[in-house]
This record gives structure tokens, sequence and C-alpha cells, in this order.
């Protein structure tokens, strides 16, 4: 008897296998509209990056792209960040729909020029990996509402702000579909899966 | 909460792998002909401790490997600027670093925030733990040595 139930377990852990590859969660908020699904997506924005190019939501068009909250003085976990993402940005270099999108938090200290010198001295490009600034509210603003991320001043913390290490994930209908640890490596290799899974549903 | 942390397997894991680790440690102290100070012991005392001082204080910018980041961070596993500085890097541990600096040719300019709390003990056992790591195979520098040389700190308060 105790011999059938194993024998049950296992084929069915092996036709669990073979199933399809479950798609990507998609976060927040969904409402039914017409008979249509409609979910939550990344609010309008407008920011400048690094070579004073206008970064919008049309910057991502059919894309991919993965952000985050940064700043350039921060000496916390900004570092990990950029190592990992250094990472994510070597490790997307042959795939044309991936693009990295990283928002500073500090926007009054972190100028266009700064964030230039900034990109230049990580030896990445701005065709693949924008730095952008922009008003501090809607940074604010777009961080919590648009990517669940947490993004303000704190004057009470040692560099003057609390943010999360996040790194998230965007498909190209602007939905948010993963969420990460940008300071933890393993997490960071979870991101660098589903970026192929998410690039496998367009296919 | 600390009882519980301690009673847990994993707890008791990280405490035995640190034991091990301290063990192995000794066995290679025992058996190295010894460094310049002939107190090997104490080398392996501050090199673990000051490997551990390095990754909470140093390894975010300079990462664990010891590579820095692009132009942002030098490196420090290949660094002609220690070889060549050694006072002037347990000055920049304390007390930090702005301005320009040349390393291996290139030329990195983004301010290095000092780590005033530190002791000249533990100021010592990171300066082991990096001049013993990666390239690097100085010996123990010693605590009366990083106290001389921090009296002598220019201009980095």
């Amino acid at each position: 008897m105790s011999r059938l139930i194993l024998l049950v377990i296992v084929v069915g852990l092996i036709s669990g296998c073979e199933k399809k590859v479950k798609p990507l969660p998609i976060f927040g908020q969904r409402e039914v509209v017409n008979g249509d699904t409609v979910y939550h997506h990344i609010a309008k924005y407008q920011f400048v990056d690094q070579d004073s190019a206008i970064i919008t939501n049309d910057t991502f068009k059919d894309q991919i792209y993965v952000a985050d909250f940064f700043f350039t003085s921060c000496r916390t976990i900004c570092p990990i960040m950029k190592t990992q993402m250094l990472r994510v940005y070597e490790s997307t270099a042959e795939l044309p729909d991936v693009k990295l999108l990283s928002h500073t938090i500090d926007p009054e200290y972190d100028t266009v020029a700064l964030l230039h010198d900034f990109a230049r001295k990580l030896g990445v490009s701005s065709d693949r990996w924008h730095f952008v600034t922009g008003a501090k509210d809607s940074i604010y603003k777009i961080a919590q509402t648009s990517y669940f991320a947490t993004a303000m001043e704190d004057k009470s913390e040692p560099d003057g702000f609390i943010h999360s290490g996040a790194f998230l994930l965007i498909d190209k209908q602007q939905r948010l579909r993963g969420k990460y640890d940008g300071t933890k490596e393993e997490d960071v290799n979870r991101l660098l899966v589903d970026i192929k899974r998410l690039r496998k549903e367009y296919e | 909460m600390s009882i519980v942390y301690w009673l847990t397997s994993s707890g008791l894991e990280k405490n035995m792998n640190r034991f091990l680790l301290l063990l192995f440690l000794l066995a290679i102290a025992s058996c190295s002909p010894g460094n310049s100070s002939g107190d090997s012991v104490k080398y392996q005392q501050y090199f673990v401790q000051g490997e551990q001082l390095y990754n909470t204080h140093c390894s975010n910018c300079h990462q664990k490997s010891g590579k820095g980041l692009g132009l942002l961070y030098p490196p420090l596993d290949e660094s002609d600027y220690m070889t060549n500085n050694l006072s002037s890097v347990i000055c920049l541990i304390k007390y930090g670093k702005s301005g320009e600096l040349i390393v291996n040719g290139k030329q990195y300019n983004q301010v290095m925030p000092g780590v005033p709390i530190l002791t000249d003990l533990e100021i010592a056992e990171i300066a082991t733990y990096i001049y013993n790591s990666w390239t690097h195979d100085e010996g123990l520098i010693e605590v009366a040595e990083v106290t001389k040389v921090l009296q002598q700190c220019e201009g980095e308060d």
C-alpha cells in the first residue's frame, strides 16, 4: 500500500515537472474594465539621463527593463547594488530588448554632469543603462506608487536617505513582474533567470 | 532570542564552522615558517579579525575580492599605491581621503569616508588583512607601527 502511495507521488512529481514553466507574477492591483483585466503599470514619467536625454515611458517601448533607486554619494548598500547591477548589465549585453534604469533619489546633489561622470567611471553605455534625475517628489512618488520601492529623505539616517536595495523587473507592457534584493548575489541570479523567462513570453 | 539562536542548528553550525576555521588557521600557523615578526599566532589573529572588519567597513565599495568597482573605487588586490604608501593607507582608513588618487596608472577621484571610530589595533588588523591578501604578502602590521603613523597623518582630520 505504502509503495502505491509512493508511486503516485513520484508520478505526480514527474508530471508536475513536465508542465509549462509558470509565467512570472504580475504585481499590484488589477481591475476588470469592459471584460478586460487591467493590470497595475508604471505611471507616466519624464526624467533626464546622464546624456541630458529626456527619458519617458516611451524610451522603454517594446523593452524589458530593470529599475532601481540609488544615489552616488551613498556608501552603504548602493556600491553593492551597483556591483550587482553591473552584473546584470554585463550578462544582458547580447539582449537588445533589455535595458537598465537607475533613478537617483538625491537629485539636488546628483546632477546630470555627476551622473554622467558616475556612468563613465562605471564604464557603462547610456544606450543600455540610463541614470536619471528629475524632480525629487516625482522620483519618490513613482518609486513608492509604481515600483513599490521605498525611497525618501530621512535626516536621521547616516547618508540622509532611506531606500530599499530592490531591483524591479518591468515587462514590455510596463507591468511590474519581479522584485529582487539588489544587495544579494543569489537574488540577482534569480533576476537573471527571470529576465530569460520573461523574454520567452514574447517569443 | 539569542538563546534560541544559539540552540538552532544553523547557529551551532556557524560556530562550529568558525571553530574549525580557527583550528585550520592555527594549524597553518603552527606549520608555516613564520613571518618577519616570528609571531604567527598573533598574525593569524590579526588576519582573521582584519577580514571581519574589512567586510564590515571596506568591502561594500572595494569588494570582498578586493577588485574595487570600475573607476569609482580603486582595487586593493593589485595596487601599486598600497605597496608604495603603507603610511598613507593607514591614515586614510581612519581619516578618509578626497581628491585625485592614481592607482596602477588610473585616476580615481571619489571621496572615501574615513572610519574614525576604529582603534589603532583594529586598523592594524585591517592593514594586516589587506596587506596579506590577494597579491600582497607583507606580513604582520604591528599596532605600535600604526599608532606611530597615525600621530603623523597630515591634514586628514
